[in-house]
């Protein structure tokens, strides 16, 4: 099943949504696709008009820029998820995610759309490391038998 | 999606012994048409969707918990993102603090592998409510 990770680029979790046997959607295969096919100087910070177009399907065009951008990279993957798996509160500095707007504005389109949704913290210890790996491993087996059923 | 290239990126846990040499050495054997960069952290590989299953598959059977992988958006070696050319690297910050936390995961995989699989879920810290710091206020006077 197609599992949407946030933060979009994290290893850890495309690493073990992959390993427990499922696909991942992260931005670095969106990206992959204006890499190849698109010629502007640095994406994903430089956009085409199209890419603009497509972020207003996902927020409202008073909305600043930064957030439609990022959300015409993710919006199409949030509708095409089967389920999700967000990490809370990831570093300030971790990739594309300091922005705070597009992180609320992506939950609240994850949970819009209704779909099994599992929300860890980042770990701080051995402990809080088994409980994530321990409560994706679950949250992804039952999707499978979900599927199955 | 594009299926012509995939580029994925190999991270060692810093938990592990083996070194991004060995790594890139060793996935160099695992399979044809393929081309790897040995980097800090792990390695860059380069091969078509299909020979990459295979890549992974074999990295997984031969060092199960302790490298790490996701996709790369770029092809190794692009000039916009590749040192030697001054490409700007803006994924840098959350490598590291991602490669912070592997040791954890590692060993949290590691478990899961020997059969415990219990765990206790994590308490979430809540917005302490404005009565409860009324009263903790109160009692200090």
């Amino acid at each position: 099943m197609k599992v949407f990770i946030d933060p979009p680029n994290s290893m850890i979790l495309f690493d073990l949504v992959e390993r427990f046997g499922h696909e991942p959607l992260s931005s670095m295969a969106v990206i992959q696709e204006k890499v190849d096919n698109i010629e502007v100087d640095m994406p994903p910070m430089n956009v085409t008009l199209e890419d603009v177009i497509k972020g207003l399907k996902y927020a409202g065009i008073e909305v600043p820029s930064g957030i439609r951008g990022r959300l015409a990279l993710w919006g199409p993957m949030i509708d095409a998820a089967d389920a999700a798996i967000v990490i809370e509160n990831p570093p300030f500095s971790f990739g594309c995610v300091g922005c705070d707007r597009s992180n609320e504005l992506t939950k609240y389109l994850l949970q819009r759309r209704g779909i099994p949704m599992l929300t860890v913290a980042y770990p701080n210890d051995a402990e809080g490391a088994k409980s994530m790996v321990g409560q994706i491993k679950e949250f992804l087996d039952n999707l499978g038998k979900g599927a199955k059923a | 999606m594009s299926t012509a290239r995939e580029t994925r990126l190999l991270m060692i846990s810093p938990d592990s012994n083996i070194t991004p040499d060995v790594l890139a050495r060793a996935v160099h054997t695992m399979a044809e048409n393929l081309s790897v960069k040995e980097t800090c952290y792990g390695c860059l590989v380069e091969a078509d969707a299909e020979v990459m299953k295979t890549i992974i598959s074999k990295v997984r059977a031969d060092y199960r918990n302790e490298v790490f992988t996701k996709r790369r958006g770029y092809p190794a070696g692009d000039p916009r993102r590749c040192r030697a050319q001054h490409g700007t690297r803006p994924g840098f910050a959350q490598l590291e603090a991602e490669w912070e936390c592997l040791p954890l995961i590692q060993h949290a995989l590691d478990d899961i592998d020997a059969g415990n699989t219990s765990y206790s879920e994590t308490v979430r810290k809540k917005p302490l409510p404005v009565s409860e710091l009324k009263k903790i206020c109160e009692e200090f006077q």
